[in-house]
């Protein structure tokens, strides 16, 4: 019964939502005002008011840098998150140990990673962060590549070795990279008097501003890619260790 | 743009969504998941996004499967 | 509700299909899991509609190389402004799954199972 009743509803929703489809202009058209009027002005002036080659970097760091910031506490909530419902060290309830299967993976896929793995964090900071205002990249893609290599890393080798590697104190300071180089470029332009996160200080012109809004892009990008691959391996670890925990008594045993 | 790729990938996007969400085994729905992110990466590619395509590509693929392969791990791997 | 409109639009009505069938997921099937595949569909077909928007046909990408002139960039440059924004969103979205799974993890803790009807105490449906 129930099924039926959301069969129904979708096709309502469906009716409308191809009704409304059908009335939308075609796919690539070129006269529809956001290519004629939106997409020309911010091609023009996108490389000299944002900042970076790459329009898309400048729009996220300039245009709409609040947004960007928003989506960092987004990250940076869910990471406190996760650790709050998954960390049970402190209440004395898990008992971490060597992981609970005890099996190495082959040789081959320790040779590989053991090859690969610099290779990709040299791409990912380098490449990806460091160069991403001129070429497809950007911080927080960057961010996601380092992240992503630190976990097939653990999948390699386990996550013990892993965890040595990158103790909680190690991970802990770098989490808030991303937040407190936003708040840290931000309060700059209020120590100048003009406006929260803002790239154009008052004082300065020419080159030399143009020098400084590259600066602090790199440092915030920096921060968002550091910052963002950090809080990702976290939350894997946070999810990934072998405690084992004791079902209480009164529920059934799975 | 290319309409034959662009027709496949759609419908391999579509194939896809319905294997993951109709397999009883949970292990195997989620690496049809995954393989429903690289097509929707090969997709962003085919829009002419490159950011989109290297953020879907490392975060579909390298963590959110993994989050999902963890899981299932550590709770039950049949659905019912 | 024009036919031929609709498969100009192929990208939209493939994005409004895949809607259906990750709110079909939520709704219908009972299993935890399950139902945050079918959350990870819709939010992601709502990405692909946003970004199919400004597609151009035989466009380049929006990363300046030699400096664009208004009235030429008119017909050649993808709209950079939606993937912008669709950027911070599968940030977002990678965020809720992750919060999503551990609570998954710490219902499995308290519960023993991942099955809403179940858990929940109603009858099939």
């Amino acid at each position: 019964m129930r099924r039926v009743a959301v069969i129904g509803v979708l096709l309502i929703i469906g009716a409308m939502l191809f009704y409304a489809i059908g009335k939308m202009p075609p796919m690539n058209s070129r006269n529809t005002p956001d290519k004629t009027h939106v997409v020309p002005r911010y091609l023009e002036k996108g490389e000299e008011e944002g900042g970076a080659r790459n329009i898309i970097t400048g729009v996220i760091l300039n245009y709409r840098g609040y947004d960007t910031m928003g989506e960092v506490t987004v990250i940076f909530s869910a990471l406190c998150a996760v650790v709050a419902l998954l960390d049970r060290e402190k209440r004395g309830l898990s008992r971490s140990g060597p992981d609970a299967s005890g099996v190495r993976s082959s040789i081959i896929v320790r040779t590989v990673v053991r090859f690969a793995f610099p290779v990709i964090l040299f791409f990912a900071v380098a490449y990806m962060m460091l160069h991403g205002e001129a070429s497809p990249g950007g911080g927080f893609q960057g961010g996601a590549i380092l992240g992503a290599s630190v976990i097939v890393f653990t999948l390699a080798f386990g996550l013990p070795e892993s965890t040595r590697r990158m103790p909680l104190k190690v991970r802990t300071p770098l989490e808030s990279t991303a937040m407190i180089g936003f708040l840290s470029m931000g309060f700059i332009g209020i120590a100048y008097g003009v406006n929260f996160l803002t790239y154009l200080l008052p004082g300065v012109h020419g080159t030399i501003a143009q020098t400084i809004r590259n600066l602090m892009i790199t440092v915030i990008e920096l921060g968002i890619g550091i910052g963002g691959g950090i809080i990702f391996i976290s939350i894997v670890f946070a999810m990934m260790r072998e405690d084992k925990f004791e079902l209480r008594p009164d529920i059934p045993q799975p | 743009m290319n309409w034959t790729l662009n027709l496949l990938l759609l419908m391999f996007l579509l194939t896809t969504a319905a294997v993951a969400i109709s397999l009883r085994d949970l292990l195997a729905a989620a690496i049809v998941f995954s393989a429903y992110s690289l097509m929707m990466a090969i997709l962003w590619t085919q829009l002419r996004a490159p950011d989109l395509a290297l953020t879907e590509a490392a975060v579909g693929a390298g963590v959110t499967t993994v989050l999902f392969v963890i899981t299932i791990f550590k709770t039950t791997r049949r659905e019912d | 509700m024009n036919f031929g409109r609709i498969f100009h639009n192929l990208n939209y009505a493939v994005s409004a299909l895949l809607f259906l069938i990750g709110l079909y997921t939520v709704a219908v099937k009972p299993n935890l899991i399950k139902k945050l595949i079918g959350l990870n569909i819709m939010e992601t077909s709502v990405f692909l509609f946003i970004v199919s928007v400004g597609m151009v046909d035989e466009g380049v990408a929006p990363i300046v190389t030699g400096g664009y002139k208004a009235a030429e960039a008119v017909g050649r440059v993808v709209n950079p402004i939606p993937q912008a924004l669709i950027l911070t969103g599968i940030v977002v979205a990678v965020s809720t799954t992750a919060v999503a799974l551990s609570l998954c993890l710490k219902i499995y803790e308290r519960y023993g199972i991942l099955n809403a009807t179940e858990i929940l105490g109603r009858e099939e449906p």
